[in-house]
């Protein structure tokens, strides 16, 4: 075969991604009459983060007669610290549960206490008992999934990673430009309707909770196709994930070991934490909830007291858990005490010795600005899931982001079907600009000298975590900016691959994950230095107050090689939600 | 105690199907934590060592089942397996491999495929909570952990002899048949894709990450087979 030759077909929905949000949108594309949909996945179809996720899923049921569906929206305002768009928001407090029984229907049994009664308990930052889950926590979600694809005959393209959107002369994406990483080969996919969930960022901390493919590469992705990006600077960071050993360093703990009697009941306390002179040391930051505070205050709470030498040797503070729990626990979480009792000791895993825990990179709140179809502000690109932004605002609560992807998902999958039924590109649209892309990204293929993309990557994932992480400063932003911008220009053109071999070629896919990367976190660091304050999950150690005037958005759009970074206010009218989508959704967010 | 170090030798198996007439090994020491992984050590010898070496893992904490291996000879999950002061790191059999540890994953997926796994419902959904004893949910929920890792199929002896088509295969057929909601004949299917030529040796179970009894679905088949073929719907309340 020719090098750069481009294996070309033509689908009509084409999906980046292959966690929930992906299978969702492709089950939803396909039930809504889309003719050839194609789910892409950049790994093994199983390596997705919803599958490492607890599946812990938010939703008023009807079981807690003191919820509601206003209330799980209130609660997702306040904890989005008032930034998040409400309509957005709405609609998942409005459909969270329609979804669930739809994951019920693919198969899945959640937990429950009775014939028809979900098990149901507490997560994150929330206020009322409302989150189900099961056992095999995210596993299972995805499985079922899995099958529902299957029934439909749904293909699924495994080590098929999306390089880029390609667009025609009218500003239209009309294709995907796609690496064949198994097989080493190029191929462009025309399509009416590209639906990028291709999940978060992750990755680009040194220590994160997601799996290794979620490099960022669909919100970059739709960043150069023209998106914009909306509170991009906000960034989940986990409190509790596991310190040692290595290979698990940043995974989540999980919730009820930190919890305790909390998981059930709003009034009691959580698992005190300690930093290395005995202190507890959240006190400080939250004295009425204490080490029950949502998961921004406590991440930033334990983050500084590492940072300023109070932590373990091992860079983390001591969890001291409720031996009380234990049995709940290992009913609810069997998986986590069992990596308790591999990772740590047996007297850790019974909840019986303190646990050591540090903060991790887990969820990106920010992301690719969506109306309520999931449509972005180029004609024929959606996104749903976490690479899209606006849902949860300044903090996400836990067990928000299943029913996130899940809502979302099939959202973007029903107007892709629509999009897809009104489009009708002319054959070869596109093809040549891919083909000048591909050719440009098998350059690090050729070069024989120059710096190996892993070594790039660990230079700016440990950029990400120093200075776009839990603690940001002014001057610090404006360091970690000029030194992305110089990577960019200096390091890139030197980027260079070891092995000529283009089947798996792992340093060939992270030369490319280098430049999306590098276009997030240049976006993230310019949103962080125009928002000054402190709000939710973003803290300023020079703007350390939350500032009403900074109730607000920003978007982050790029130009050339420009980034504008312009504020608007947040969207706060909740309008009455077209049932099917138009065509040619207008966005209706706000103005400046 | 955690800070400790130790120093290790990987043998790694190495082989590129388009240039490679067989595979060989390549030797690699690495010194880390020594309570580094199977994976840390894989990781360390791609960052520092060989940045040609394929292979592949995604979640690291034994979720996503794609980091399967063999050390010295048995198949494990590599971000589970502590380190040994000498292994030898292979790609899991009897799987075709796509470079080095990497194996095609292509037959597995379009087996999975023909089992049709979604439940087989006589109705729909009914808007509500849909009614599954509690005990049944747990047994369902706790099937659902398996990670279709593969490392069962890999440890198999009959899947090596004989038509079978593996322990995982039967597991999630065997999930199915206590679904409440599923009319799918999953016995049949159980005994079309090989389930009479399981050995019954309980090899699947030892080696589970996801501490699942592949066998004891085996054996809840045959005990249907043989006592009759009536599916247990006790999970789907009177």
């Amino acid at each position: 075969m020719i090098p750069n030759e481009l294996l070309v077909e033509r689908v009509d929905v084409l999906i980046a991604g292959s966690g929930a949000a992906g299978m969702r949108a492709a089950i939803a594309a396909h039930d809504a009459g889309a003719g050839k949909v194609v789910m892409l996945a950049k790994g093994p179809r199983r390596a997705n983060h919803t599958r490492m996720s607890g599946g812990r899923y938010n939703v008023v049921t009807g079981l807690n007669p003191n919820d509601s569906n206003d209330a799980f929206f209130q609660d997702t305002i306040d904890s989005g610290v008032g930034i998040n768009n409400y309509a957005l928001t709405r609609i998942l407090a409005d459909e969270s549960l329609d979804r669930l029984y739809d994951l019920e229907e693919y198969g899945l049994a959640w937990d429950r206490t009775d014939v028809t009664k979900y098990y149901m308990s507490m997560t994150g930052g929330g206020s009322y008992v409302r989150t189900i889950g099961s056992v095999d926590e995210g596993i299972g979600i995805t499985e079922v999934m899995l099958h529902q694809m299957h029934a439909r005959g749904i293909r699924i393209c495994d080590f098929h990673m999306l390089v880029d959107a390609i667009k025609d002369d009218n500003g239209r994406v009309v294709g995907g430009l796609v690496l064949d990483l198994a097989k080493g080969v190029w191929r462009y996919f025309e399509c009416s309707a590209l639906v990028i969930a291709t999940g978060g960022t992750s990755q680009m901390y040194e220590t994160n909770s997601g799996p290794t493919i979620n490099t960022g590469d669909g919100i970059a992705i739709a960043m150069r196709a023209g998106a914009e990006l909306v509170d991009i600077e906000f960034m989940q960071f986990i409190p509790i994930s596991f310190v040692y050993p290595p290979s698990a360093r940043g995974y989540t703990l999980t919730e009820p070991a930190h919890y305790g009697k909390r998981h059930f009941d709003p009034k009691a306390e959580a698992a005190h934490l300690l930093n290395n002179k005995g202190e507890r040391f959240a006190l400080k930051h939250d004295p009425v909830r204490k080490e029950g505070s949502t998961r921004d205050i406590l991440a930033r709470a334990i983050m500084l007291e590492i940072l300023e030498g109070r932590g373990t040797p091992e860079g983390g503070v001591l969890m001291v858990p409720d031996p009380d729990v234990f049995d709940s626990f290992l009913k609810e979480r069997p998986i986590y005490v069992k990596r308790l009792l591999e990772n740590y000791g047996e007297p850790q895993a019974r909840l019986q010795a303190p646990i050591q825990v540090m903060p991790s990179a887990l969820y990106t709140l920010g992301g690719v600005r969506i109306d309520a179809w999931c449509r972005t502000s180029v004609p024929g690109l959606l996104a749903g899931g976490e690479a899209a932004g606006g849902v949860h605002g300044a903090n996400r609560l836990g067990g928000s982001s299943m029913p996130d992807i899940q809502v979302f998902g099939r959202r973007s999958g029903v107007a892709a079907a629509e999009d897809a039924r009104a489009g009708g590109n002319p054959p070869g649209a596109g093809l040549e600009r891919a083909r000048a892309r591909a050719a440009e990204l098998t350059k690090p293929l050729g070069a024989s000298s120059g710096v190996r993309p892993p070594e790039v990557k660990k230079r700016l994932q440990k950029l990400m975590w120093d200075h776009v992480g839990l603690v940001r400063s002014g001057p610090k932003l404006e360091e970690t900016l000029r030194a992305f911008r110089e990577t960019r220009e200096q390091v890139l053109p030197t980027v260079k691959v070891t092995n000529k071999a283009r089947v798996l070629n792992r340093e060939w896919m992270e030369s490319i994950e280098l430049e999306n990367i590098l276009d997030i976190g240049e976006a993230m660091a310019a949103a962080s230095i125009a928002r000054e304050e402190t709000r939710g999950a973003f803290y300023r150690t020079d703007f350390p107050q939350l500032d009403a005037q900074w109730t607000a958005n920003l978007w982050v759009k790029r130009d050339g090689r420009n980034l504008n970074v312009e504020k608007h206010a947040v969207q706060t009218r909740v309008g009455p939600q077209p049932t099917e989508p138009t065509h040619k959704a207008e966005l209706t967010l706000g103005e400046v | 105690m955690t800070m400790e170090k130790i120093t290790v030798t990987a043998e790694i198996q190495r082989f590129d199907p388009s240039a490679d007439k067989e595979p060989h090994f390549e030797s690699f020491e690495v010194t880390g934590l020594a309570n580094m992984r199977v994976l840390d050590v894989i990781r360390s010898v791609y960052e520092n060592q060989a940045g040609d070496l394929a292979y592949q893992f995604a979640c690291r904490i034994g979720r996503c089942g794609t980091c399967a291996v063999r050390v010295n000879g048995v198949s494990v999950l590599a971000c589970q397996e502590k380190c040994k002061p000498h292994m030898r790191i292979q790609p899991l059999k009897p799987f075709p491999v796509l470079r080095d540890l990497v194996v095609d994953r292509t037959e597995i997926e379009a087996r999975l495929e023909e089992l049709k796994l979604a439940p087989l419902r006589t109705h729909e959904h009914p808007g509500m909570p849909e009614p599954i004893t509690p005990k049944r949910a747990e047994e369902l929920c706790h099937m659902d952990s398996c990670l279709l890792c593969m490392v069962c199929v890999s440890a198999c002896p009959a899947v090596e002899e004989r038509p079978f088509d593996g322990p995982a295969f039967m597991l999630k057929l065997r999930h199915m048949s206590k679904h409440p909601q599923d009319t799918r004949n999953r016995l049949d299917q159980a005994v079309e894709h090989g389930m009479l030529e399981c050995f019954n040796c309980d090899v699947c179970t030892q080696v589970c990450p996801a501490d699942l009894s592949p066998a004891q679905a085996i054996r809840e088949f045959r005990q249907e087979l043989m006592f009759g073929g009536k599916r247990p719907v006790e999970g789907r309340p009177g």
